[in-house]
């Protein structure tokens, strides 16, 4: 790991100064678990790392009926597994959490270090994506707010502007009939990073789904709504039958990656297996 | 270079050291304090062989920076001993061949004190699932899931 210097700033605008001083030459630094792997390996060798370890308003998690969620962006995966309003109204969310990477990291990384990094191959942001999250982006010209759909452009690159960090991630509150699931799929037991993952999520009303998010992540290069499997899945009462389309509508409907974790075949194989599986668990209906 | 000045608490005791920033914390407990319970193995965040314990969180202390544990108690293997008494889980790895090598056994147990710290009746699955983030090569990790039964047992009785 090459030499740099380590900056504590006391807040988000000095950070966001602090950024701008030198911006090809800094990088953030939350929990640093995905950092430090790079900056060992020498992908990564910036001379300055910018702590938000002192930034106290960036932690917590708050929960209100008409607000809907905020998490502070240096929550770590575990706090947010283990937060009771995210297990009573975002149980997919603190599932997923719940299985992030191994109980090391999940200690020690941060949900805003984990989207900023933008790995495809990780947990958080599809499952958010579903949710219908934001960001919320501190920067020198104050506040924005991005989807997830938004904020994340390609292979480790987010729509972050020099001098901007995420402070805060927001969900939408909560309503009657919302239901999700968030399913992976690892080559073997001992992996960290799924191979496939699919975050389902429907408001159901009566019979039916008035609204879904459908969101394949992991085998994709950034997380891939499947808005033809979105509008069939609400065109269509729950069955067995629905579901088998559905899966097969997910499958066809993104281009999954190829590489020496899987080849585009067996992802595209992977995401419909493992879409049958979860849509027949959100609609409790049994499969063959 | 920057160069930091941290306080922190190792296995209770306080600690003044000034590092540089590029010092990772299995580094600082290994070679700036001799504390070499705590093992480098993959050094890529894989195999869980540097765990230790930083203000009560199991963390891979390769892929942590000294200066970022500034202010935290930090537990260690060579905290849990009591002078020449082990520690049960220490005990209960030796009775029940919990290990063959040695090498990945200070992260094993680090990960049992925080397994059985949260949960201290823990079922087999959920011992499996606390040693995600930890690898051993040799025993094939039977004998150690029985070990941590053991210590359960023993800390927290039926």
């Amino acid at each position: 790991m090459r030499d740099f210097d380590f900056l504590e700033p006391a807040s988000a605008a000095e950070a966001s100064r602090m950024l701008l001083d030198e911006p090809e030459e800094s990088r953030l630094i939350a929990g640093g678990t995905a950092l430090m792997l790079g900056m060992r390996q020498r992908m990564l060798s910036p001379r300055r790392l910018i702590s938000l370890g002192r930034l106290e308003a960036l932690r917590g998690i708050d929960f209100d009926a008409k607000e809907g969620l905020r998490i502070g962006a240096l929550t770590r995966h575990a706090e947010l597994a283990a937060d009771p309003a995210v297990q009573t109204h975002y149980p997919m969310l603190a599932s997923m959490a719940a299985r992030v990477a191994n109980p090391q990291v999940r200690n020690q990384g941060t949900l805003g270090g984990n989207l900023c990094y933008a790995d495809p191959a990780t947990d958080p942001p599809g499952c958010l994506m579903a949710l219908d999250a934001q960001v919320v982006i501190q920067g020198p010209d104050g506040e924005r707010r991005l989807t997830i759909e938004a904020f994340l452009v390609d292979y480790y690159t987010t729509a972050l502007e020099p001098g901007e960090l995420i402070t805060e991630i927001r969900l939408p509150p909560p309503a009657e009939g919302d239901r999700g699931h968030y399913a992976r799929h690892l080559r073997t037991a001992a992996e960290h990073r799924p191979l496939v993952n699919l975050a389902a999520w429907v408001r159901q009303r009566g019979h039916g789904c008035e609204a879904a998010r459908l969101v394949v992540g992991a085998s994709t290069v950034v997380p891939t709504r499947v808005p033809q499997a979105e509008a069939y899945l609400m065109a269509h009462p729950p069955s067995e039958a629905t579901v088998d389309a559905t899966a097969e509508l997910i499958a066809s409907g993104i281009t999954p990656l190829s590489d020496a974790r899987g080849s585009a075949a067996y992802r595209r194989e992977m995401v419909r297996v493992i879409a049958r599986r979860s849509l027949a668990h959100l609609f409790a209906l049994p499969l063959e | 270079m920057s160069e930091h000045r941290i306080e922190v608490i190792i296995n209770g005791e306080p600690v003044t050291a000034r590092v540089p920033a590029r010092r990772l914390l299995s580094d600082f407990l290994r070679d700036d304090l001799g504390l070499t319970g705590t093992k480098r193995g993959c050094e890529t965040g894989i195999c869980g062989a540097c765990s230790v314990m930083v203000d009560g969180r199991l963390v891979k202390s390769c892929l942590s920076l000294a200066v970022q544990a500034d202010g935290q108690p930090i537990d260690t293997i060579e905290g849990l001993a009591d002078g020449e008494t082990l520690h049960p889980i220490q005990e209960c790895f030796i009775n029940g061949g919990g290990l063959q090598c040695g090498y990945c056994t200070p992260g094993f147990v680090m990960a049992t004190c925080a397994l059985l710290a949260a949960n201290p009746r823990p079922t087999t699955d959920e011992i499996r699932q606390a040693l995600n983030g930890n690898l051993c090569r040799c025993t094939g990790y039977t004998q150690i899931v029985e070990s941590i039964h053991h210590a359960a047992e023993k800390l927290h009785g039926n």
